[in-house]
């Protein structure tokens, strides 16, 4: 028994950093038509399955110059777009990103971005390793 | 005079004060909100996207939803618009049963080719207006519409600004307002009732 006692140790830390981990998976990240110079803004789900929470804390794509988490608002009938920081997910949660909220937006693009085109967005997260999901740009009304 | 009858007039002219106060009191608020919505809006010239001036005569003899909003606005401006845009095909009374008018609050990027570009996005006509910061400060004056420049952290600047849609109806005349928290049915409902 007291041979067996460290594999018992090493099997019950295992299984509690499996559990308090974060399991993280971005789906249907899509995004409207752009034109000219303007800015686009990409909307995704950000699912967490684990025990653990996590932090979205930027993003990255070769398409744009830089890529930026914002948050939108509507104070007193005033629409705000603020920088939003890093982004909680919690255990067992999802961050939906849709239009009028959360949403990732992407500044100096290539090239205004085409319904039918997709790309690849990277999510870096401060447990979870990257996230590589791809964009898709629909019609103008969007999802 | 009689004691009798002199209480009497009295009590009269007590009812009919009471009366007057009454319709004072009832009259005057609806009198006021009146006068206020008679002053959202107005006629107005604006450069329209092909560099003209765009009288808003040129809008009259349908109703008209007008939204002020800037074309490097990602997320609220085509969200808008193209909310718009669906609920005029939900109208199905046709893309002419209803103006879509974007007006630029952000008249030193956007000039006519952006406004154009910008509305033709939606792949339904929307109208695209610029104009001189003067011209544009003026309109925004005549709507009640705010906006404001933000200075952005990685350069640049956004812009806040009013939210909702002003609906107006077949002379121009304002009738509702559209914020973006109405669900569709009740938006629906507002446009319907633009006629």
């Amino acid at each position: 028994m007291i041979r067996h006692l460290p594999i018992f140790a090493l099997l019950l830390l295992a299984s509690c950093g499996e559990q308090g981990g974060p399991d993280i998976k971005v789906s249907n990240a899509w995004s409207r038509p752009t034109i000219g110079q303007a800015p686009g803004a990409v909307y995704l789900t950000i699912d967490n399955k684990g025990d653990g929470a996590d932090r979205l804390t930027g993003a990255f794509t070769d398409h744009a110059a830089m890529a930026m988490v914002h948050q939108n608002e509507v104070v007193n009938g005033i629409a705000k777009m603020r920088m939003a920081g890093e982004i909680n997910v919690p255990a067992h949660d999802k961050i939906e990103m849709k239009p009028g909220g959360t949403h990732i937006m992407l500044e100096g693009l290539r090239a205004p971005l085409r319904t039918g085109d997709d790309f690849d967005l990277v999510l870096k997260f401060r447990g979870s390793k990257d996230q590589t999901v791809k964009v898709n740009v629909l019609k103008p009304e969007g999802q | 005079m009689s004691h009798q009858r002199l209480r009497m007039m009295l009590w009269v002219l007590v009812a009919i004060a009471a009366i007057g106060g009454l319709i004072l009191a009832l009259q005057r608020p609806s009198d006021v909100s009146s006068q206020q919505m008679a002053t959202i809006g107005g006629p107005f010239t604006l450069t329209g996207s092909d560099g003209k001036p765009f009288p808003s005569s040129r809008l009259n003899g349908k109703p008209a939803a007008i939204f002020f909003g800037f074309t490097h606005c990602p997320d609220v401006c085509p969200t808008t618009l193209a909310r718009l845009t669906k609920l005029r095909r939900q109208l199905d009374k046709g893309d002419q049963a209803l103006s879509i008018v974007f007006i630029t609050v952000d008249p030193e990027r956007d000039g006519p080719a952006e406004v154009g570009t910008y509305a033709s996005l939606f792949g339904a006509p929307v109208v695209g207006l610029t104009g001189s910061v003067a011209d544009i400060e003026r309109v925004k004056k005549q709507f009640g519409a705010f906006s404001e420049k933000v200075d952005q952290p990685g350069g640049g600047y956004s812009v806040d600004h009013t939210a909702s849609v002003f609906l107006m109806d077949r002379n121009g005349q304002f009738v509702a307002t559209l914020a973006p928290e109405e669900s569709d049915g009740i938006a629906l409902a507002k446009l319907k009732r633009l006629g």
